[in-house]
């Protein structure tokens, strides 16, 4: 079919553009994972702080991903056009299921075992590390994985900012009416995101059985 | 730290309450003004009603709780004074629901502490494998096993070998036998007698159970909505004309092999 | 029973109300997705509501020029403003070569054979394709043309639409006609971002459009394209005939300003909206009125 030909004579920028749009999400994931992951951590302990920070992801998500690109751009250091915004937004918006999942891990362990933790001298460092994260690690990792599908997605939206990536074909295809290109954007894009979903559950399922 | 040592020595497996009370952040007291002593080596049960305040009075030893007037003496010195984690770590903590790490193996639960201390591994193994035998577990068979492979009294089992795998002086017991059923719960409690009988750790232990204090106490103390009502040799707690204790025995159905009391040793 | 009664009502009626019939006494005007464009959609529903007795409705910001020509094909808008080069290259397929008349020309009379659609009598001003560059830049290089440009391209980074680069009088002529190369790949991106990524120095030269509001506000300076690479662009517009038979108000309101709006007169427009951000309905509803267009 006109599609199959279409990448294939075209390998060479399909390739490429696959390429920049894994960067923008690694990268993003990458940042989400470094941020969302201690803080997550930190909600455990302080109430009030949750209260914000959940508050303040919910938010972010709420926002419709193509406004916040937009609202970036004038942005000194974080903004402009290109990568680097894509990237914040990105993050901005992996930062919820995280936040959440690690949040909601942590606390969910059971209480007794952290109280059995706690009684024979364990410090609180030690019960978080030693205890409370392997026994969690199988719905963070969930969260991780919501969080790097959503983003699949959401970077399309990259190429109308100028960051390059898969969305450059549907963007490209809605300009000039041709829903081959506007295909050869979207269907690797949502391979992509299979994939990362596959990928990322397998890893889970393999954590949850040892 | 250095002044203390020799205190310590003569303090040894000793706790004290002097005048302490605890309450609930909203003001209800769960104890009130209580003063108790336990000696080395006794194996002391906390008998109670439903909040009667007895596991409060457990957890303000190894200081999970803290006293809101008076003070915990735990080797002669406060507990608002030692390190709550070396605190906790001379004493063995054994609770009902076991808590055990579902993520390890029964060898690196029993072996978590002595590891905390830093021991050596091979004296680690050791230890573990002298431990699941001194609480009847064939270590080859259960050592690499998980916890949710193990039945309700072998995972109790290994609590208490956990809890004393650093060889602590003090072990505190919250109702440890109560989740499980009651042929497995005579058959632990038979050999917690001879372990105790080795070992001689002072012991502190919650029950409700009047035939669990008689059977395990060398004294008991019988508390009643915070207050402590009195402490009573097992044979002279037979013999209690308080009401509170007199409550506790109308529930024993007559003389039998399981309430001659034990202990006093 | 009496449930589904009502949801095949409900079916029915919002089927109805979603049919654009032929036989309404109604008009649907369309834009593409820039500034100029809304504003002259909003100027001619504007113009047929008050002089037409038409009743108008806006279908504005579609996307580029291809949607738009497809929209108006499938009768799902009535009227838009295209421009003659446009047409001819990106429409109709066809090389740019003429002058503005003969363009024009050829494009009335393809349009009218391929399509059934009436090109109109120019409105009066061009809007061709600008490359823009940073009023300082155009200074410290002496930048008046292209072909100046040119000169220091290489060391450039570029910021052009999608539809700029895909279309035939687009970026690909451009470059060969002028020998234009960049070493870096010029970014892609929605149009409405360029002047400010050009403004905040993340790129040097951008492909805006001439009648720009911004331009001169920006302190931006538009290069003469001394090799005529671009063909001309008039403003047209763009009617399906039927529409044209139904509504002899729409006939007579699109003479009322045929040739009588300039380039200047544009860009003041532009700017109103993108410059000084006020509402496109009322500029529009003021430059009509001072114009003598529609009565106060």
């Amino acid at each position: 079919m006109n599609l199959l030909r279409f990448l294939a004579d075209n390998r060479a920028e399909v390739f490429r553009l696959t390429l920049e749009h894994l960067a923008l999400v690694a990268v993003a994931m990458l940042f989400a994972v470094a941020i969302g992951l201690p803080l997550g951590v930190a909600l455990c302990r302080r109430a009030g702080l949750r209260r914000w920070v959940l508050a303040g992801a919910s938010v972010m998500q709420t926002v419709p991903s193509l406004a916040l690109f937009g609202f970036l751009i004038p942005v000194p250091l974080l903004g402009g056009i290109g990568a680097r915004t894509a990237i914040v937004a990105l993050t901005l918006y992996a930062l919820l299921p995280i936040l959440r999942n690690t949040y909601a891990g942590i606390s969910g362990v059971d209480p007794a075992v952290v109280e059995a933790a706690r009684g024979m001298g364990m410090t609180e460092r030690q019960i978080l590390w030693r205890v409370q994260v392997p026994l969690s690690l199988g719905v963070i990792l969930a969260g991780v994985r919501v969080a790097t599908v959503v983003s699949v997605g959401i970077a399309t939206i990259a190429a109308a900012i100028g960051a390059g990536g898969l969305g450059m074909y549907i963007f490209r295809g809605l300009a000039m009416v041709n829903h081959q290109v506007i295909l050869a954007g979207a269907i690797p894009a949502a391979i992509l995101a299979l994939l990362a979903d596959f990928g990322l559950g397998w890893v889970e399922r393999r954590l949850a059985a040892s | 730290m250095g002044a203390d040592e020799p205190e310590r020595q003569t303090n040894r497996g000793i706790v004290a309450f002097r005048r302490v009370s605890y309450c609930l952040p909203g003001g209800r007291p769960l104890v009130s003004d209580l003063n108790l002593e336990i000696g080395e080596g006794e194996t002391l049960v906390l008998l109670g009603r439903s909040g009667s305040g007895k596991t409060t009075t457990l957890k303000l030893i190894n200081r999970l709780l803290e006293p809101a007037a008076g003070e915990v003496l735990v080797e002669g010195r406060s507990t608002q004074a030692w390190d709550p984690i070396r605190l906790r770590r001379r004493i063995g903590y054994v609770i009902q629901e076991v808590g055990l790490f579902p993520h390890l193996t029964v060898e690196r639960n029993v072996g978590l502490v002595p590891e905390l201390d830093g021991w050596e591994p091979t004296r680690i193994r050791t230890r573990v494998q002298e431990l699941l035998l001194l609480v009847g577990l064939d270590p080859d068979a259960f050592a690499r096993r998980r916890p949710h492979e193990l039945s309700g009294g072998q995972r109790q089992r290994v609590g208490v070998a956990r809890a004393l795998a650093a060889d602590p002086p003090f072990l505190l017991m919250d109702e440890p036998f109560g989740a499980l059923d009651p042929v497995t719960r005579a058959e632990l409690q038979h050999e917690f007698l001879a372990l105790q009988a080795r070992l001689r750790k002072t012991v502190v232990l919650v029950t409700h159970d009047v035939r669990e204090a008689l059977l395990l106490a060398t004294r008991i103390a019988l508390l009643s909505e915070g207050r402590l009502v009195g402490t009573y040799a097992p044979a002279a707690f037979l013999r209690a004309a308080e009401p509170e204790a007199r409550g506790f025995l109308e529930v024993l159905s007559g003389p039998g092999p399981q309430n001659v009391p034990r202990g006093g040793l | 029973m009496r449930r589904g009664t009502i949801l095949a009502l409900v079916f029915l009626l919002s089927w109805l109300g979603g049919c654009r019939s032929e036989h309404d006494g109604r008009l649907v005007v369309g834009s593409k997705n820039f500034t100029e464009q809304i504003v002259l959609a909003e100027l001619l529903a504007q113009l047929v509501e008050a002089r037409g007795g038409v009743d108008v409705q806006r279908r504005v910001n579609l996307g580029g020029t291809l949607l738009c020509h497809q929209a108006i094909r499938a009768g799902q808008i009535d009227l838009y403003v295209e421009y003659t080069g446009t047409a001819l290259t990106a429409v109709l397929g066809e090389k740019p070569a003429g002058n503005a008349a003969e363009v024009l020309g050829r494009v009335r009379e393809e349009y009218a054979r391929r399509f059934g659609l009436r090109v109109g009598e120019p409105l009066g001003f061009e809007n061709t394709f600008a490359i823009v560059v940073r009023g300082d830049a155009a200074r410290q290089f002496g930048l008046k043309t292209i072909s100046d440009l040119a000169r220091h391209a290489p060391g450039w980074r570029a910021g052009f639409g999608y539809e700029f680069m895909e279309r035939p009088d687009g970026f690909k002529g451009l470059a060969s006609t002028y020998k234009l190369r960049f070493n870096a790949t010029p970014r892609i991106m929605e149009l409405g971002l360029l002047y400010r990524a050009l403004k905040e120095n993340q790129v040097d030269v951008v492909a805006g459009n001439s009648t720009d509001g911004v331009i001169a506000a920006l302190d931006l300076v538009a290069l003469e394209d001394d090799r005529g690479y671009f063909p001309p662009y008039q403003a047209v517009p763009v009617v399906r005939w039927q529409v044209l038979e139904r509504l002899p108000g729409l006939r007579e309101a699109l003479g009322a300003i045929a040739g009588k709006i300039s380039a200047e007169e544009m860009r003041r427009l532009n700017y109103a909206v993108d410059g000084e951000q006020r509402d496109v309905k009322a500029v529009v509803g003021g430059f009509l009125r001072s114009r003598g267009w529609v009565s106060p």
